[in-house]
């Protein structure tokens, strides 16, 4: 029997429990999340909060190709350096912000479509190699092509405001987030679903495979672009290449996985997880968190496929039956 | 020597074996007849230790076997020469017989059986160095038999040894294993072609729907009418009773 | 540009492309047995210059010499990897286990990568040895003696395991495994051990790999997924049925890309392999040199 990839990990729909609890929670929370940069004012703990937001887009825009349409791509680092870079440039060229961010985005899912359809003729393990080769290979052309620090004109540093990039942030992710849970409640979703589990009947089924995956890799690409265009926007000053480092897409491999894949809590969970432990080892030991995720993204796959938010719902299903057993 | 007992195998969630219980004798030639996908592939992979079975247990002079993994069976002696002959097609003819004694048992032997193996089959001593790939269907199923012989098998199995192969061959490859029985080895057969396996055979069973339906010796079962009529190929005879399959199956 | 800069590169080309060979023959005898992708392979490479560089650093022993402890401290490296990790992966079968070896390994190469920053810091580390900047000259041709020597570790190295497959018995039951797995239990085999075996030497020939780069480039521990994707292009333009055949296809490699920066210029020498192999994987999935 295997594991992560044979699972049937159902989407988490809104559980029919506790009807009103659920959305006046999220009310809730949304609403404290926007009072964040207005109760917190160091400004380290303002910047841990927009890195978990930004790192919630990152994993849930791969999440949505390969937890929920099953293709486990290696490239999205391409597309959060194509909307950095795009973003970045039109930016500090004089142009307005928001637009320059969309664009960015837009460039992010264009360049996805146009790769998308050959790609997709890959299978599997073919397919992830040939989209990290196409990532990597994106990533050397830009370090020779734009081998120079961007930085930002003097007047942007001056008046650098961090709330403003954490409510972009916060807009992103609930945005990114928004949308997969609109995704999995459309049919689409079954689709996608289908390609997951076995292409091949769900060929049979009548469900278009290719149309099913350019879908889920246009919106996790926008999404991407997206987060690159913010982390264009954070920066004072970077190395153009470094948005397109692998470092992005094995983040958001590790955030999706640990977190839960196919899941939309996974991501978040696996984001703030990540993040905050990163935050706090970072003390101590560089880097030491790696090897702790590593670990358990090794366990996850081989044993634990339903992540972070699968033991959530087992000790809360064992915290139920203890109650009931009284 | 070999004894079934209760045997239950599935593939995932597709119950293939139900209750297969057998015995095999030391020296006996005893064959498995049924039709397409009644299980008797998945009996053999499953004694062979390619499949672990759900229930049940297999016994070699007593030892339980079920749960050994498929080297360790072959070094007790039981082999199997599997269905489609599977050889080492991009390795030459003698590598695959060499490969065939492996084990430590066998590789000491493996000079003189491999001899033993060229006198049963003497076209092969010619393409000792060919590719097993580029041989014809006989020639491999050759080949396949001779591996096994290789491992000095106490118990050798076959599955389907005559699949795809013209009926000159088939019976040359029946005389083979006549020859082989003969020699002491104890052979446990499953065929297609019912009517010369039942005649090479000691004993017999019927498997259909991964159930045994029917046993008997060669010569009881070639006369039986159920047989007769549903594996040897005869119409029925006025007269006779044309449904006993489906009161033997409940 | 004199025919003598051209053969000068060309030289080099070869020289590097024995490196690309002997690291790509280790990932594919894995791929081809065990039917596994090790994405870690890169990182087994750089833990094996690390190895060296230690030896000489602190001891103060030959890198080609204190091979004799590298390589079979890979080895090793490779049998525990098996037994406590991708054992569980190829109980698998098919696509999943392909998909599950590719994730699982790439924690794997986390965990190995960030366990070497832990010991030896992010900084960049060489070998220089007495003799690093001495060699001959032929037509022309500067030839360093450590390049020399890296060529004809590799060459000894495809050699003997080619030898090894090709003549004993262990290296036939591996073959046997490779093509037919079950068969091979048939026959005997211990495909547990078969695949111990293999992914040990698979670490081993990465090993190998990793000391010859640690003579040849400064290395950091970030070099592991370079070198796991020059060896998985290699693999691809070999056409994934070939083991042995992967070494001549990592020296036109290296021979391709030091033309192409003799040529086109070098910032671009690791595109032009990347190119060649996304050309590959989706207009002739079979390989350059692979058989239909």
């Amino acid at each position: 029997m295997s594991q992560a990839f044979e699972q049937v990990a159902p989407p988490v729909t809104a559980t029919r429990s506790g009807g009103w609890l659920r959305p006046a929670l999220v009310v809730v929370l949304a609403a404290l999340l926007v009072l964040v940069p207005q109760l917190v004012k160091q400004g380290d703990v303002l910047n841990l909060c927009f890195l978990v937001l930004l790192y919630i887009s990152l994993g849930q825009s791969w999440n949505i190709l390969a937890g929920f349409a099953g293709q486990t791509s290696l490239g999205h680092a391409a597309f959060f350096g194509i909307g950095a870079l795009t973003t970045r440039t039109l930016w500090t060229n004089g142009g307005p912000f928001i637009p320059a961010l969309f664009l960015g985005a837009l460039a992010a899912t264009v360049f996805a479509l146009i790769i998308g359809a050959p790609t997709f003729r890959l299978r599997g393990a073919y397919f992830a190699i040939g989209t990290l080769g196409m990532a990597e290979a994106l990533r050397i052309t830009i370090s020779q092509t734009s081998p120079l620090v961007s930085t930002l004109p003097i007047d942007q540093i001056a008046g650098y405001d961090l709330a403003a990039r954490y409510y972009l942030a916060l807009a992103l992710a609930l945005a990114t987030v928004g949308v997969a849970a609109l995704l999995l409640r459309s049919r689409l979703s079954l689709g996608m679903l289908a390609v997951r589990e076995d292409e091949e009947a769900a060929q049979a089924t009548g469900v278009n495979p290719l149309k099913h995956k350019l879908i889920a890799f246009t919106i996790s690409s926008f999404f991407a672009g997206l987060a690159g265009g913010v982390f264009a926007f954070y920066h004072v000053s970077y190395y153009p290449e470094a948005a397109f480092s692998p470092h992005w897409t094995f983040d958001a491999v590790l955030i999706s996985f640990v977190g839960g894949l196919g899941t939309i809590g996974g991501p978040v969970i696996g984001a703030i997880f990540y993040v905050l432990v990163r935050d706090r080892l970072a003390v101590t030991l560089v880097d030491i968190h790696q090897i702790i995720f590593g670990i358990l993204f090794i366990i996850v796959v081989l044993v634990f496929p339903g992540g972070l938010v699968e033991a959530w719902e087992r000790l809360r299903k064992a915290g139920r039956f203890s109650r009931r057993g009284r | 020597m070999l004894e079934v007992r209760e045997l239950a195998a599935a593939y995932g969630d597709l119950r293939v074996l139900w209750d297969i219980s057998l015995e095999v004798h030391t020296g006996e030639i005893v064959v498995l007849i049924g039709p397409n996908g009644s299980g008797k592939t998945t009996f053999l992979r499953t004694v062979a230790g390619l499949h672990r079975p759900l229930s049940g247990d297999i016994r070699l002079e007593q030892t339980p076997i079920h749960t050994l993994p498929a080297h360790q069976i072959v070094e007790r002696g039981i082999i199997l020469v599997p269905e489609g002959r599977r050889l080492f097609g991009g390795m030459s003819v003698l590598e695959n017989l060499e490969l065939g004694a492996f084990t430590a048992r066998a590789r000491v032997k493996r000079h003189e059986m491999l001899k033993r193996v060229l006198d049963l089959f003497p076209i092969l001593s010619e393409r000792l160095h060919q590719r097993a790939a580029t041989l014809s269907g006989g020639q491999q199923q050759m080949v396949a038999i001779g591996r096994a012989l290789m491992g000095l098998p106490r118990l050798l199995m076959l599955d389907e040894p005559s699949l795809g192969l013209a009926p000159l061959v088939v019976q040359n490859i029946f005389e083979v294993v006549r020859d082989i029985g003969r020699e002491g080895v104890t052979v446990l057969l499953v065929e297609q072609n019912a009517r010369v396996a039942l005649q090479l055979a000691d004993r017999a069973y019927i498997v259909e729907q991964g159930r045994i339906v029917d046993q008997g010796t060669g010569a009881h079962l070639l006369a039986d009418q159920h047989v007769r009529r549903a594996y040897l190929g005869y119409a029925p005879r006025a007269g006779t009773t044309t449904d006993r399959s489906a009161s033997l199956r409940e | 540009m004199s025919i003598e800069t051209v053969a000068q590169n060309l030289v080099f080309g070869l020289f590097v492309g024995s490196m690309y060979g002997v690291a790509a023959v280790g990932l594919s005898l894995v791929f081809g047995v065990l039917k596994v992708l090790n994405v870690a392979h890169g990182e087994l490479l750089m833990i094996g210059g690390y190895v060296t560089f230690w030896l000489f650093a602190v001891l103060r022993i030959d890198p080609f010499l204190s091979m004799l402890v590298t390589v079979p401290a890979l080895f090793l490296l490779g049998v525990v990897l098996d037994r406590i990790i991708f054992r569980h992966v190829t109980r698998l079968t098919g696509e999943a286990k392909i998909k599950n070896s590719l994730l699982v390994s790439f924690g794997l190469s986390l965990i190995l990568q960030n366990v070497v920053i832990q010991l030896f810091r992010a900084d960049e580390r060489s070998v220089q040895t007495s003799y690093s900047g001495t060699g001959l000259t032929a037509f022309g041709i500067v030839l360093p003696y450590t390049r020399l020597l890296i060529l004809v570790i590799a060459l000894v190295a495809i050699l003997s395991l080619h030898t090894f497959l090709q003549r004993t018995y262990t290296g036939k039951a591996i073959r046997a495994t490779a093509e037919d797995w079950e068969a091979a239990a048939l026959a005997g085999i211990s495909i547990q051990s078969v695949y111990l075996l293999t992914f040990g030497l698979g670490a081993a020939l990465a090993g190998i790999a990793g000391t010859l780069v640690s003579v040849s480039y400064s290395i950091t521990p970030s070099i592991g997924l370079a070198w796991t994707l020059r060896a998985l292009v290699v693999i691809v333009l070999a056409g994934t049925g070939r083991i042995l055949g992967a070494f001549p296809v990592g020296l036109f490699l290296g021979v391709a890309e030091a033309l192409s920066a003799t040529f086109i210029g070098p910032a671009y020498r690791e595109l032009v392999g990347l190119v060649i192999f996304l050309f590959v994987l989706l207009l002739r999935p079979q390989g350059l040199f692979g058989r239909t």
